[in-house]
């Protein structure tokens, strides 16, 4: 054992000290664009990318989403790149815009019928005016003349025979990052292609790619179990903070979107001063900086810079809660109003987060394991650049609900505000922080993306600054945070309980007995039962079955019994009424 | 006149503003780069059989103070009993995280969170996977630790009761989402239902499972002779190679060696498979016999895949259903070569119900085309260039490389061919256009599709009265309604009751 622990200790010693850091060369370019390099020669590629700080906090009522169909739209060329013909392809844009106007004339023509209940839904063709559907085939029209002269996805097409991989991009509240991964040697290639449609974008396609982000959002949120509650419940989280609505936007915000509004967004907030640039990877940074220069260079300076969100969310005078019937196991959802990116309570949250997450946290420990009331928890502190929240859930073990994995999770917290947690336990967590500081260096992307995470938030030294913050976190920090941010006021919650008729068929208790293969019948009968209001016939089903039961076999028995329990009931209720 | 040329260019220069852009070429094309040269690490290096039995991948990376190991174990679902469907998983679930002889689960896991180490376990269809990463410091703790983790797990009765129940109320979410009900469905239609990777947990089967049979499973399946190794990071090669050795040897009990994996696959015949859902996005999946990894066509069959739908935005079925159309957020098919059994080819995407039925229609188009028409130069060397010169992306990480080589030899392709990866580009190279066109017909049969959709029948029947399409245009084959099944019974449910 002696030996082993000198190994360790040994092992110790042979760590360089500055291991723990990533070595960011800053640089800011004479029209305002920070750079940020890191050197690594491990492979012979560069992640590369840049990040904009707006996001859909940026927004307002009737544009939100605009940042993330921008995110999409940056994909689209330039004026060389993506069409044969620069000329015509703009003039078609230009019609199809005058086209678009009268389109949305039409439109609110249509929002006057929907609000007079003339119409349901705008959205299906049925629906659309004869005007409507003729600007519609000559909008077609345009799109199919600007196709000819397409060179689809040509953007794409260049990285992708340049041997570039893992071209996307990200929008949240808070920013929007660009990013690829070139091979070495075709740094000038990534500089190119990114000053040309930063400089010189066109948004070519605009209504297909609007079209796509609806997609998205039927992808994300509304075809998805509980999408459409947890959008839900964010806007009734957040009162008065641009947080309250959703990054890919309100349904009916994305279709008004305007080519104005976009040129608009653009100018305002893509520019230099708003824009940091981040290579990783297998390069010179003195070469890479001349290289940055020479192509970023040419854009021109903004000329007044992006406000600032001046909301601030005011103190919530009241808990708030939502009751929700999702197709989902019963579960609860917790959010509290805490504080943003380098907040100095923000270290004191986040050792927090730790001590109550995984398989040897509280929330484990107290409700899945302990008090059996739950089947999983988690715990997450996210501080947004803005503001914060705080977010503990679980989901309810069978036959416990979620009212009890609530109380049990604020009978945790009580524990942590009145008690000091125990030196080893608050170890154990600085010790998976301190680890972290060398997983967080194994590749070139990961490295890339957390300097654009903490950059995008407010600065990107964050990055090597917040290990020693976390370090120095005390018990009594812990114990007055827990006091200070989790309050009932400060709090929403959400209930979540199976909609009725679509879990599985045992999941009504009465069912349990019975063999796998009767459970479907019964369900399916129970099902008819719901839908009957006739009691006379209720009550002739009911005489059947009762007559029956002493005849069945023994197997069928209790499905018999099950049966008139259930008939029986829905007559009492259709009585009461 | 010179040396006024000169000044102003030094202002210019000076001012950093008009200089700037004045020489940038208007196209991509006309930019010239340096020569790039990678070769791929050579596996015979790092190679160790070892003396207890495995085949060890050791690659030592002194940049930061971690080592992972990962231990792959011949082992699988396809080895469940029958009426204990999930016992394999539940092994592996269980292996890392029900305790060992010396310590209960709590104990390793506190001690284990304390070290901030990371040990994980599982068992998947046709492998398992044991595998630690921790600080090179904690290395000779976290090797004991994973000895008794192998040699005499515990299976602590009491985490197998709540693994238990975790998992039968996973089972009541799986009718909860439309992509659940896809992923699902395909299988069953791809392979058959009788086929042993089609078989699913029931609450019926994992309330069969019990400690004994983990533990049973366990000294059946988990021994030495089986395992696989691949370790990296802060460690020297040698010192590794011994700690390795007392790892595996003198192991406790004997085990058997598996059977092989079964084959027996079985498609379901052409047609459109319906199962409904009351979503607003239509879920589809079109679905044609696969091939093995090993075909000699594999390559072809890839490139061609790529221009078809699997290069993400420049493939033709993205461009043409998201760029062209807005039908969908994400279009595309993947053509995976199986290593045990054929694997089928898929195209998929998600759209809003109105249009599944046009959207679905253009990617059989597209397969049509794909194998009645040549591709363009242009399309065949972008597909090209974005394999081979991404290929260094597969060695990006030492773990990566230990992982990778790993990985072939458990699959048997080092032994069949060690210079795989040393002559994949130039494989890759040599595709033409002609053999795109004749895999592509060879494989690509759009009437003996399998076409899955999940979502709202009655709005994807109407369609867009702008592509006005019956099911028949999509399939010669019947439409065929699938029944959504009881998520703890697996039982077919009622049609009414949907």
């Amino acid at each position: 054992m002696t030996s082993l622990r000198l190994a360790g200790l040994l092992a110790v010693a042979t760590i360089p000290a500055l291991a723990q850091q990533i070595p960011v060369i800053e640089r800011r370019l004479p029209n305002g664009f920070r750079l940020l390099m890191v050197e690594r020669h491990e492979e012979p590629r560069i992640a590369g990318g840049w990040v904009v700080k707006v996001g859909s906090a940026n927004e307002h009522l009737g544009i939100t989403g605009i940042s993330h169909l921008f995110e999409h739209m940056m994909f689209k060329g330039t004026p060389t790149l993506g069409t044969k013909d620069a000329q015509r392809d703009l003039e078609l844009i230009a019609e199809q815009e005058r086209v678009r106007g009268e389109m949305r004339r039409e439109e609110a023509a249509m929002r006057v019928a929907l609000r007079e209940g003339r119409l349901e839904d705008v959205t299906k063709p049925e629906n659309f005016t004869p005007r409507y559907k003729e600007l519609e085939a000559e909008f077609k029209k345009l799109i199919d003349e600007q196709r000819q002269l397409l060179v689809k996805n040509e953007f794409d097409r260049v990285y992708t025979t340049a041997g570039a991989s893992g071209m996307n991009a990200f929008t949240s509240e808070d920013m929007t990052g660009y990013f690829i991964t070139v091979p070495s040697n075709k740094l000038e290639l990534w500089c190119w292609m990114e000053s040309e449609r930063l400089l010189r974008p066109v948004f070519r396609e605009f209504y297909a790619e609007r079209d796509v982000v609806y997609e998205e959002r039927r992808m994300r949120i509304e075809s998805t179990p509980i999408g459409k509650f947890g959008e839900e419940f964010n806007a009734m989280f957040w009162d008065a903070h641009p947080y309250m609505w959703p990054v890919i936007g309100w349904p009916s915000d994305i279709p008004n979107i305007t080519k104005r509004d976009a040129d608009a967004f653009y100018a305002l907030y893509y520019q230099p001063q708003n824009i940091t640039l981040i290579l990783v990877g297998d390069f010179q940074p003195d070469q890479a900086e001349a290289m940055a220069l020479r192509y970023f260079g040419r854009i021109p300076a903004g000329t007044q810079p992006p406000p600032e969100v001046v909301t601030r969310e005011p103190n919530q005078p009241a808990e708030k809660r939502m009751y929700a019937e999702a197709e989902t196991n019963p579960q609860v959802d917790i959010l509290w109003k805490t504080v943003g990116y380098r907040h100095k309570d923000s270290y004191p949250l986040d050792v927090l987060q730790l001590l109550l997450s995984d398989r040897t946290g509280r929330l484990y420990k107290g409700l899945v394991l302990g008090s059996q009331v739950a089947t999983e928890t988690y715990a997450m502190q996210d501080s947004k650049k803005w503001a914060g929240q705080f977010n503990i859930g679980g989901e309810a073990k069978d036959g416990k609900s979620p009212e009890e994995v609530e109380q049990g999770i604020y009978a945790e917290l009580e524990k942590l505000k009145n008690e000091p947690v125990p030196a080893d336990e608050l170890q154990k967590v600085k010790n998976q922080f301190a680890a972290f500081e060398y997983r967080k260096l194994t590749a070139n992307f990961p490295i890339f993306m957390q300097v654009l995470q903490a950059e995008g938030l407010g600065d990107w030294r964050e990055v090597n600054e917040a290990n020693a913050k976390l370090q120095a976190v005390t018990a009594e920090d812990v114990q007055r945070v827990a006091r200070k941010y989790f309050t009932k006021e400060s709090r929403a919650v959400a209930i979540y309980t199976r909609k009725p008729g679509t879990g599985a068929a045992s999941d009504d208790p009465d069912l349990a007995g019975l063999a796998a293969d009767q459970r479907p019948m019964v369900r399916r009968i129970v099902e008819s039962l719901t839908a009957e209001k006739d009691v006379a016939k209720l009550k002739e089903f009911l005489g059947q079955l009762e007559a029956q039961t002493g005849n069945a076999d023994p197997k069928r028995q209790q499905l018999q019994k099950i049966l008139q329990k259930k008939v029986a009931a829905r007559i009492a209720e259709l009585e009461k009424k | 006149m010179k040396s006024q040329f000169l000044s102003t260019v030094l202002a210019g220069l000076a001012l950093g503003l008009t200089a700037f852009g004045a020489d940038i070429v208007d196209r991509p094309e006309k930019l010239t780069f340096p020569a790039l040269r990678f070769e791929p690490p050579n596996p015979a290096q790092f190679r160790v059989p070892l003396k207890s039995g495995p085949v060890a991948y050791v690659v030592p990376d002194r940049t930061l103070p971690l080592v992972t190991i990962s231990i792959t174990v011949r082992v699988g679902s396809y080895l469940d009993p029958d009426g204990k469907e999930g016992l394999a998983e539940f092994a592996g679930y269980l292996l890392a995280r029900g305790g060992t002889k010396s310590r209960t689960a709590e104990e390793l896991e506190e001690r284990l969170a304390f070290l901030a180490a990371n040990l994980g376990s599982g068992i998947g269809d046709d492998a398992g996977s044991v595998s630690l990463n921790l600080l090179s410091k904690d290395l000779p703790e976290g090797l004991k630790i994973l000895r008794e983790v192998l040699t005499e797990p515990r299976f602590q009765e009491n985490k197998l009761d709540l693994y238990r129940q975790q998992n039968i109320q996973g089972m009541k979410q799986r009718n909860d989402d439309a992509k659940f009900i896809k992923a699902r469905e395909q299988e069953r239609l791809a392979y058959g239902d009788r086929f042993w990777a089609c078989r699913q947990t029931t609450e019926k089967s994992v309330n069969a499972i019990t400690q004994e049979d983990l533990k049973a499973f366990h000294q059946k399946w988990v021994h030495p002779a089986g395992f696989v190794v691949a370790v990296s990071g802060d460690f020297e090669r040698d010192a590794m190679v011994a700690q390795l050795e007392s790892l595996f040897s003198n192991w406790p009990f004997k085990g058997e060696n598996p059977p092989a994996i079964p084959a027996d696959i079985s498609m379901s015949p052409p047609g459109v498979y319906f199962v409904k859902k009351d979503v607003n996005q239509g879920q589809v999946s079109i679905l044609l016999p696969g091939v093995m990894r090993d075909n000699p066509d594999f390559l072809a069959i890839q490139v061609m895949n790529d221009i078809l739908g699997g290069g993400g935005f420049t493939s033709r079925v993205m461009n043409r259903v998201r760029s062209d159309e807005g039908l969908a957020y994400g279009a595309g098919s993947a053509f995976p070569g199986g290593v045990y059994y054929p694997l089928a080819f898929q195209a998929g995407f998600a759209s809003k119900s109105r249009s599944v039925k046009y959207a679905a229609s253009i990617v059989l188009e597209e397969m049509t085309k794909i194998a009645s028409t040549p591709v363009s130069d242009e399309e065949l060397q972008t597909a090209k260039r974005s394999f081979i010169d991404t290929f260094p992306e597969n060695f990006n990480t030492k773990a990566k490389v230990a992982g990778r080589f790993a990985s072939d030899e458990f699959t048997g392709r080092f032994a069949k061919d060690p210079t795989y990866w040393q002559t994949w580009r130039s494989r890759i190279e040599a595709v033409t256009r002609e053999d795109v066109q004749r895999v592509a017909k060879e494989h690509l049969h759009p009437s003996k599709a399998v076409i899955l959709m999940v979502g709202d029948e009655k709005d994807i029947d109407l369609g867009d009265p702008k592509h006005p399409l019956t099911f028949k245009d999509l399939s010669s084959g019947p439409l065929v309604q699938v029944p959504l099944r009881d998520p703890l019974t697996m039982e077919p449910l009622p049609a009414e009751s949907r």
